[in-house]
Parts: C-alpha cells; sequence; structure tokens
C-alpha cells in the first residue's frame, strides 16, 4: 500500500512542478511590488498578450513599459511616488481580456491603467477602462472602429489611426514621375480591423489618383495557403501589391510571390517589414530590398528621450535596436505621464482626459496630440528596406534615406 | 487547364502534411479514447527543436527529422507516463482538460525556451521551384510532402507488420481480450501517445520551413487538425488521410475559385455536411455506443 502511494506521490509532485513552471511561464500576472495597499507606491496595470497569437507584440510592449517604469523610478518617479506594475497575460484572448482589466481595477486596485495590444484586444479592454472611469492610453489598437464609440478616456498613442497610415506612402506614390508611377496595384489584405482599414486608406488614394485596382481579397486569420492568393496576382499582374499584414502572413505571402517566380515592381505590407531582424530572417535578407512599410518609430529617431529609451533597453534587453512594438508602449506611458504630471493628480481621469484632448505630448514618436475622440493626429513614417536595414524614408523632414522605386528581391 | 493543376497539386502537397499531423492525433484517440488538444504544441515543438538542430547543428531541417521525431516521441511517452495514464479511464472531459493545460504549459516552455517572438527556418531551397509546363511546385513544399508520405509509409509499416502494430491495433479493437492474450496494454498506449506526438513532431519539422511560427501558432493548428480526424473518422488512420487532402484540396480550390475569404470556411462546412449523412466520419466505425445513443 505504501508503495502505491510513494508512486502516486511523485507523480503528484512531477505534475504539480510542471504546472507550475508552465503557469509561471505563462507569466500569470506579475507585479514587482507587495500587492495591496500601494503606500508611497502608484501602482499602474496593464493586461498583455504575453501568449498566444499576439504574444510576439505583447511581449515586446512588456519590454517598453518596464523600461519606462526604470526610467522612471531611477528619476523622480510619477508624482514623487515609485511606480509599480502589474501585468497580467491575457492570453491574446478578448474574454481573458475583459476579466483582467476588471481584476486591475476591482482587486489590484491599480491607480492607474495602461493599453494592450492589438485592435482586437483593445476593443473590448477600453471598454472597462471607460466603465470605471480611467484614463486608457492604448500603444496599438488603431483600428477606426475604435474612435467611434464616442468614449472620453481613450487615447491611441501612435501618430495615426490605421485608415492614415499609408496615406504618407499613397501620396508618395500618386506622385511619381508618370514613368515610374505604377498604372495597376492588388490588395491583398488579412480579415483584421487594423490590417484591413490600411490597405482601404491607400487604395481610395490610389483609385482617385487613376491607379486601376485588378485584384482585391480579403482572406482569415488562420490561413495557410497563400499560393492560390499568389496565383491569382500572378494572373492579374499588377504593377504594384498593397497586402494588409501582421507577420506570419506577411512572411507567408512574400515566400509564396518568391517560389511562384512573380513578383511585383513596387510591394508596400504593412506591419510585418517592421519586424527588423525577425522580418529579414524570415524572407531573407536578400528579398527585402525596397519593400516599403508604415512604421511608428525609428531608432535613430531625434525625439525627446528617445536616446535614454534606447540606452537603456540596451541594458536591460542586450540589443539598441528596440521593436516598434517596445517603443509603441513607452510612449503611451510617456503620454500617460505626461496628463499625470501636467494635472498633479489622479483623482479625477476625466481631467488627465482633457489635458490630454487639449495639449500636445513630446514623445519619443515625436509630438502627438489628439481630436476628441482620442484618434491621432499626426503623419504616420514610412519605412524602406534598403541594402539590409529598415530606414525611415517618409516625410522628408524625419527621413533617413531618401525612398527608391521598386521592390528587388534577390539583390 | 493549368491554374487547375497546378491548384491540384498544391493542394496535395499541402494535403499531406496535414495528413501526417493528423495521423498522430487519431491514433492516439483509435488506441486510447484521449482527444489530444495538446497535438497542436507538440507540431511547434517539432518545429523548435528543428530549429535549433537546423541552426545549431547546420543539418537540414527536413533531414534533421530523424533526430527531432526520437526527441517527440521520448517526451510523449514520458508525458503519457507522468500525466495521461493516471487519468487515462477517467471521463473523457478529463483527458481534454488535462491536454488542454498540457498545450498551455507547453507553450509556456517554448517562450521561457526559445522566446516570443517568430522563427523561421530558411533552407536554401525554401524560395526555389521546380517548374514543370506552366506549373511551379515550391521545393519546400515537394521535399516536405515527400517525407510526409515516407513518415506515413513507415508508421504503416510499424501498424501493420510489426508485432507492435499488431498489438497496437489489437488493444484499439478491444483492449480487455489484448490484455487476455498477454498484451500490457498500458505499455502499448504510452508507446502508441510516442508515435502519435512524433508525427507531430515530424509535422513540425516540415511547417517549420514552410510558415514562421512561435509558441502560440499551435491554436491555429489544433482546430484544423480536430476537424480532419472527424470528418476521417476518429480513431482511422485511413480516414485521416483521405480526411487531410479533402481538406487541402477544399482550401485550395476555394481560394483559387471562389475567394481567399471563405479558404478555411468551407472544409469545415464539409465536416459539417459530411457528419449529417455520416455521423462517424468517412470512414470511422460506428460504435455499440453511437448506436444505442442513435
Amino acid at each position: 500500500m505504501s508503495h502505491v502511494s510513494i508512486r502516486h506521490g511523485w507523480k503528484a509532485v512531477a505534475l504539480v512542478g510542471v504546472m507550475s513552471l508552465g503557469l509561471a511561464a505563462c507569466g500569470n500576472g506579475s507585479s514587482s511590488g507587495e500587492g495591496g495597499d500601494s503606500g508611497g507606491e502608484l501602482k499602474i496595470g496593464a493586461s498583455l498578450p504575453l501568449t498566444g497569437d499576439f504574444s510576439e507584440p505583447g511581449s515586446a510592449a512588456k519590454q517598453g513599459y518596464e523600461v519606462w517604469q526604470t526610467l522612471t523610478n531611477e528619476g523622480d518617479g510619477l508624482l514623487g511616488k515609485k511606480v509599480d506594475l502589474v501585468i497580467k497575460d491575457d492570453a491574446s484572448n478578448q474574454n481573458t481580456i475583459v476579466s483582467d482589466y476588471n481584476a486591475l481595477i476591482s482587486q489590484d486596485n491599480v491607480d492607474l491603467l495602461l493599453g494592450t495590444f492589438s485592435s482586437l484586444l483593445n476593443l473590448p479592454a477600453s471598454s472597462v477602462a471607460e466603465k470605471n472611469r480611467m484614463l486608457y492610453v492604448e500603444p496599438a489598437g488603431g483600428s477606426p472602429d475604435m474612435f467611434n464609440r464616442g468614449y472620453k478616456y481613450l487615447f491611441f498613442a501612435q501618430q495615426a489611426t490605421a485608415d492614415k497610415q499609408g496615406l504618407v506612402f499613397a501620396d508618395w506614390v500618386k506622385n511619381l514621375p508618370a514613368d515610374q508611377r505604377p498604372k495597376t496595384a492588388a490588395y491583398p489584405t488579412l480579415d483584421d480591423p487594423f490590417a484591413a482599414p490600411n490597405v482601404d486608406g491607400i487604395r481610395q488614394v490610389l483609385e482617385g489618383a487613376g491607379i486601376k485596382t485588378v485584384y482585391k481579397t480579403t482572406y482569415a486569420i488562420d490561413t495557410k495557403n497563400y499560393d492560390s492568393i499568389v496565383a491569382a496576382m500572378k494572373s492579374a499582374n499588377p504593377d504594384l501589391v498593397v497586402h494588409g499584414a501582421t507577420f506570419e502572413d506577411g512572411v507567408g505571402l512574400t515566400r509564396a510571390m518568391l517560389k511562384s517566380g512573380w513578383t511585383p515592381k513596387m510591394f508596400y505590407e504593412t506591419s510585418t517589414p517592421s519586424f527588423a531582424d525577425q522580418y529579414s530572417k524570415a524572407v531573407g535578407e536578400e528579398n527585402t530590398e525596397g519593400v516599403m512599410y508604415a512604421v511608428s518609430y525609428t531608432p535613430e529617431a531625434d525625439t525627446p528621450g528617445n536616446k535614454e529609451f534606447v540606452a537603456q533597453y540596451k541594458k536591460m534587453f542586450g540589443t539598441d535596436i528596440p521593436p516598434e512594438d517596445a517603443a509603441d508602449a513607452y510612449a503611451a506611458a510617456q503620454v500617460m505621464q505626461a496628463a499625470v504630471e501636467a494635472v498633479g493628480s489622479i483623482d479625477d481621469q476625466l481631467a488627465l482626459a482633457d489635458w490630454l484632448r487639449d495639449h500636445p505630448v513630446d514623445t519619443i514618436l515625436g509630438q502627438l496630440s489628439w481630436d476628441d475622440t482620442g484618434a491621432p493626429q499626426s503623419d504616420f513614417l514610412i519605412g524602406q528596406w534598403q541594402n539590409g536595414t529598415a530606414e525611415v524614408v517618409l516625410p522628408p523632414d524625419v527621413a533617413t534615406a531618401d525612398p527608391e522605386v521598386g521592390w528587388h528581391p534577390g539583390s | 487547364m493549368t491554374e487547375l493543376v497546378q491548384t491540384i497539386v498544391l493542394s496535395l502537397l499541402v494535403g499531406g502534411i496535414y495528413a501526417l499531423v493528423a495521423s498522430g492525433l487519431t491514433l492516439i484517440f483509435g488506441v486510447m479514447r484521449v482527444i489530444n488538444i495538446a497535438h497542436g504544441a507538440f507540431l511547434i515543438l517539432g518545429a523548435f527543436i528543428s530549429y535549433t538542430v537546423w541552426n545549431q547543428l547546420g543539418l537540414d531541417p527536413l533531414v534533421g527529422v530523424v533526430i527531432t521525431t526520437p526527441i517527440v516521441f521520448g517526451l510523449g511517452w514520458l508525458i503519457y507516463r507522468l500525466l495521461v495514464r493516471p487519468i487515462r479511464h477517467a471521463p473523457m472531459s478529463s483527458t481534454v482538460l488535462l491536454t488542454f493545460g498540457l498545450a498551455l504549459v507547453l507553450e509556456g516552455l517554448m517562450g521561457e525556451i526559445w522566446g516570443n517572438d517568430s522563427h523561421s527556418v530558411r533552407p536554401s531551397y525554401v524560395d526555389s521551384s521546380f517548374h514543370v509546363g506552366g506549373v511551379f511546385l515550391p521545393k519546400a513544399q515537394v521535399y516536405g510532402g515527400v517525407l510526409a508520405v515516407v513518415v506515413l509509409g513507415v508508421l504503416w509499416l510499424i501498424l501493420t507488420k510489426t508485432w507492435l502494430g499488431r498489438a497496437i491495433r489489437a488493444a484499439a479493437a478491444n483492449p480487455a481480450s489484448a490484455q487476455l492474450v498477454g498484451i500490457k496494454v498500458t505499455s502499448v498506449a504510452a508507446v502508441v501517445f510516442g508515435l502519435g506526438v512524433a508525427a507531430a513532431g515530424a509535422g513540425g519539422a516540415i511547417t517549420g520551413v514552410l510558415y514562421p511560427f512561435l509558441p502560440g501558432s499551435h491554436y491555429l493548428w489544433i482546430a484544423r487538425l480536430l476537424a480532419i480526424v472527424v470528418l476521417g473518422g476518429l480513431g482511422s488512420i485511413e480516414g485521416a488521410v483521405v480526411s487531410a487532402l479533402i481538406f487541402g484540396f477544399a482550401e485550395t480550390v476555394t481560394a483559387v475559385y471562389v475567394s481567399p475569404a471563405w479558404a478555411t470556411a468551407v472544409p469545415y462546412a464539409i465536416v459539417f455536411a459530411v457528419l449529417l449523412i455520416r455521423p462517424q466520419g468517412l470512414l470511422g466505425t460506428r460504435l455499440r455506443d453511437d448506436a444505442v445513443t442513435a
């Protein structure tokens, strides 16, 4: 009998051990503080997709928030208090994120909130913040649908909403000399509240400029086979492909084009090419030359606090090329910090929101300002891969290189 | 005509890889009546191990399947002994819950080991194709498809030509009788679980070459795999193979001739329609329990 008990005992220990490791690895809520009474600390809560489909940007966002926490605490803190981040893992799930933000407010008793990643998750999370009358600055979530709900506490800490992020690119294409300007274009896009409006915004401008749409389609998030989309595009043979993508689908479509032996003269893609070396490793550095994309941040930017951010990021995470998503999260925290410091109190968070509506804020992404809905009012940056490096090529006043016409895979 | 041939060839290549991964899932169910929700996580684990083998040893990821598969087999065997076996005779909902928890644990561990960023395996042939007439055959898909057929063939040989295979089939058909004739059903089940997840691991080595992956990618696989094995008939490897080819064909044809927007929905509609006519799936066997319920 004792033999049986021992056998079951070590299995139970092993099971508990493995489960504990897994749960720890899943990051099911972490805080650098003790919790409960915040005392001399300000507790700031966020739930991020640290596991699941959006774990990649979610993990980068966590890094951005942690860099901001470190730099703030090394300085004067916020309102003279140290900041304590409480970060939960929503597992990229819309239901979990609602319970996470409710728990942050009612159980963790956080003083302030920061947003999560993707429009898909920010849509429900921002509703929780609005209902609880708490300021909600989001580092991502550029879908226009975010800002047509009449919310008062929501602010997007990037330069423009998704439908406007490609407009600088579209204007540049529209104004190219006639012999360089594409005559036809294709618009495949992921069915996603961020990617689809981004592509639609560009299409409307280019169609208005007489660039004929020869192919347009939307595909589901679990699409694995991009060969058929490429086969259809190959038949239509557009000069320009504008692809609404996140990451895996962006790599999948690019690889499918390369495999088919057909590539367009120009190639613009949302999000995917902004993933620095992850992108160049995935599609091959030799295939990146000339690919264009919208981007909110460049590590070389001469913006307030950027040098400190890059240096601290390197110190904490070992590279001086922070991912765009980490920078966006840092900027969201900067926006929240600016409002809190200007108002001098967090008791009335509508006052924080009103202040943001009336004042621009300097961030590492540049100066941000918002309309009454919390939608940002600036120009997005346009990046281009040149000689294996991601450069900012538009607008001219912040460009690190001149834009070049054409995608040249294999060069 | 060229477009149709191209479509059929691409669908067969995709379907062959689906078949390999789904065969492991249906094998586990056939012998143990365990629906392994962690199967997609084992696939991604196979992709990560393959990535490490390719990155550290410089070995072609498809050749590296000879390293990846035994590692995943060993892990599967161990997990069965530690976690699945104690609740094997519990209601099916318990094993579903356990394997779902296992998927989350594996995802978390993979995130700790390899990070939550996207990984890609790029052997030299990844962007090139064979061109036959007007048809292009992506080399990575062709090699992956051939490897899937080879692994499936080895699995078939094990199941039909070896004593172990006979023991597995006997344990699947009637565990009590198998026990009576001297087959250690528990040991057989451990090997089956190992073989099942090893098939997923081999599939991961192939899909890792075809698509970028991160620990959370397993969610995108498990729904598709479950639909394939249900369409084929739970427990039927032949059914899983036929069903996987139908799935790949339906996805590809819909994307080309209807719209990519419907490409992932149409195969599920087919599953729904088939189950209305044949609730046991294409090649599944109707069990006494099903007849009683019906």
